[in-house]
């Protein structure tokens, strides 16, 4: 079941996201292409062209995120919690599944946006002059960078894999505290969007004086110096690092595990459509 | 066929009735294969289940007849037919002289007013075997 | 096993008490009106039957299970208002039913949609509003279940396309399956029905077959609704 909603999730989606990621590249083509031939031109107006089309080009990336941002939050409601919930939430599936499908599908166009853009960048870089420079000594760079110890090459590379889960993760609790915010608003009967503003940013100051407190409290009993207590245990730098992420990354899956809890209550519990 | 319901009495008897005309006028033919309840009551815009207790009286009164696997079919007995054609013409008959009598024409009156109706205006192709 | 049983339930929001110790089974093969005026307690119920609101006290159960993941896929159900995705074409949207529901039989779908001349590639947002309501009863009445659940089917609707939505309840006719049609219009919809069920202010009044009350009452429904609710 998981597996159709997903499904039909992806052509809901697509038909906006698809679009909007051609027009991106379609962007950088034309700013690549205007770099390249009109900026220097001596007929103004082709100048004019070619700045506008990099300005497009700049629009476009923004516009990307903010559409896939805009549809991760409006799908849910629209399709769940409007008329359209109706049919969905009468299905032979859970809540759970239905949340998990627009979490995927919601995640997956957060990851496709990111290469789009990576990929605009590439293709709008691709063959200028100025570019090529940077990329050389970039290149230079790589080289002498190599000759480090194989130490932080890969702890280089383990770090920049936890951040990017890091960022993901944080992206997906986003997407719950935003899920949960709209259920438990639109538990009411009037002035759902109102409500779920209001709980929107309940949760989020909630959430930072829990933060705020939980800090306090660790700072008291020592916890982020308890490397200078423990001298025995000889932990470098590095592994502290590691250890912080992965601290980072285990509250952050916390703290989206308790959205989607808040999230399945006001779903199952407190559903009042219409 | 025109299938007409009015608000008092059941359905299913107003069904008998209307299917019974069907038989006799010829819409149905005898030995014709009626067609399924669904069907029926699709035609009539009725529940199926009453359609299916008109059907089952008309059965048991012997005017339709069931082959389990065949299906519903009018009856063959013609002699039949034409007894329940004469009841649902006197029923019509009665109600008409009741109807001229209310309004205060007596018997020989109201039969003098429809030889009349038939022989000038109305159908002038209506023949009246009697 | 009975279609459906409510046994003394009850659903407030909040104070406000919307179904009060409602009791009664519908067997299936039966198509029942629920009839009652506007805000009686006849889409609460519809709702609960459908596991989109939790009962606050008794039970309500679909084929002796409690509303729930299971019982979806026994109930069919349309809704008062059109709730099928805009965006999606004829084809895709009985892609999305089938996929959802073993029991939808496409073709009787197709065959019907070709009957109203809609082409499968025809978007729900390029219907006229009668033609997406057809749709709608279209996919509802093309599932194979134990229980469809009509909320206001003709409310709101021309002649023409309330007869034929009559008819298509008529033809799609399950002996094993019951069919509750929630409505306050009962003159066009009499003939349809086996029993009725009168609810008023969240209790139930009566719960009768028709032909009891021509019978016994010598009055159609229509006329015994008006009396029973005369204001």
């Amino acid at each position: 079941m998981l597996r159709k909603l997903l499904k039909h999730e992806f052509r809901a989606t697509g038909r906006i996201m698809l679009p909007v990621i051609g027009i991106l590249l379609a962007t950088s083509v034309a700013a690549n292409l205007s770099m390249r031939y009109l900026l220097d031109n001596d007929a103004w107006f082709l100048s004019m062209l070619g700045i506008l089309l990099l300005t497009a080009f700049g629009f476009a990336i923004g516009g990307v995120f903010i559409v896939s941002f805009i549809l991760m939050i409006q799908r849910f409601y629209k399709n769940l919690l409007q008329d359209e919930g109706y049919v969905m939430l009468t299905l032979p599936v859970s809540i759970h599944q239905h949340i998990w499908s627009k979490l995927i599908v919601s995640s997956v166009w957060f990851i496709v946006t990111a290469l789009a853009v990576i990929l605009a960048c590439c293709i709008t870089a691709f063959d200028i002059t100025i570019i090529k420079e940077i990329l050389q000594g970039l290149g230079e760079l790589f080289q002498e960078l190599r000759k480090l110890q194989a130490y932080y090459a890969i702890n280089g590379t383990a770090i920049t894999i936890e951040m990017v889960v890091l960022v993901f993760l944080g992206l997906v609790a986003m997407c719950l505290q935003f899920y949960s915010a709209l259920a438990a608003g639109h538990s009411l009967p009037t002035h759902k969007m109102a409500w779920s503003v209001a709980w929107y940013f309940g949760l989020q100051f909630a959430f930072q004086i829990i933060a705020f407190s939980l800090i306090q409290i660790l700072d008291q009993i020592n916890f982020f110096n308890w490397g200078i207590f423990h001298p025995e245990i000889h932990l470098d730098a590095m592994a502290g690092i590691h250890i912080g992420m992965a601290m980072m990354i285990f509250l952050t899956v916390v703290h989206g595990a308790i959205f989607y809890c808040i999230t399945t209550f006001f779903m199952k519990k407190r559903l009042n459509l219409e | 066929m025109l299938w007409q319901f009015s608000g008092d009495a059941p359905i299913y008897s107003q069904l008998i009735e209307q299917i019974k005309v069907g038989i006799v006028s010829g819409v149905f033919p005898p030995g014709e294969r009626l067609p399924s309840v669904r069907d029926l009551a699709t035609e009539a815009g009725v529940n199926p289940n009453t359609m299916q207790r008109a059907l089952t009286e008309l059965e048991r009164d012997g005017l339709v007849y069931s082959q389990r696997t065949a299906g519903r079919f009018v009856t063959e007995d013609k002699a039949m037919i034409e007894t329940a054609k004469r009841a649902l013409a006197e029923r019509h008959i009665t109600a008409f002289l009741d109807a001229m009598t209310r309004l205060g024409y007596r018997r020989e009156g109201g039969i003098k007013m429809l030889r009349q109706e038939i022989t000038e205006g109305g159908n002038g192709d209506v023949s009246l075997a009697v | 096993m009975s279609v459906l049983q409510c046994n003394s339930l009850s659903k407030r929001y909040g104070k406000i008490p919307a179904l009060e110790q409602v009791s009664f089974t519908i067997e299936p093969g039966r198509i029942v009106g629920l009839l009652g005026p506007n805000g009686s307690g006849k889409t609460t119920l519809i709702k609960l039957a459908n596991g989109l609101l939790t009962p606050s006290e008794g039970e309500i159960l679909i084929c002796g299970a409690a509303p729930g993941r299971a019982t979806h896929g026994l109930v069919s159900y349309l809704p008062e208002r059109t709730c099928i995705p805009t965006w999606m074409s004829a084809r895709q949207l009985m892609d999305f039913y089938g996929d959802f529901y073993p029991d939808f039989r496409r073709d009787a779908a197709q065959e019907m949609l070709q009957h109203l001349d809609i082409r499968p590639d025809q978007r729900v947002k390029q219907m006229s509003k009668g033609t997406r309501e057809k749709v709608q009863l279209i996919m509802v009445m093309s599932r194979q279940a134990k229980l469809y659940l009509l909320d206001e089917p003709i409310g709101g609707v021309d002649p023409a396309t309330r007869d034929y939505i009559l008819s298509t309840i008529i033809s799609n006719y399950n002996p094993e399956a019951a069919v509750i049609i929630s409505t306050h219009l009962i003159s066009d919809v009499e003939k349809v029905l086996d029993e009725v069920i009168f609810i008023n202010r969240g209790q139930v009044m009566l719960q009768s077959s028709v032909d009891e009350i021509r019978e016994e009452k010598g009055m159609s429904v229509d006329a015994l609704f008006r009396e029973v609710f005369k204001c």
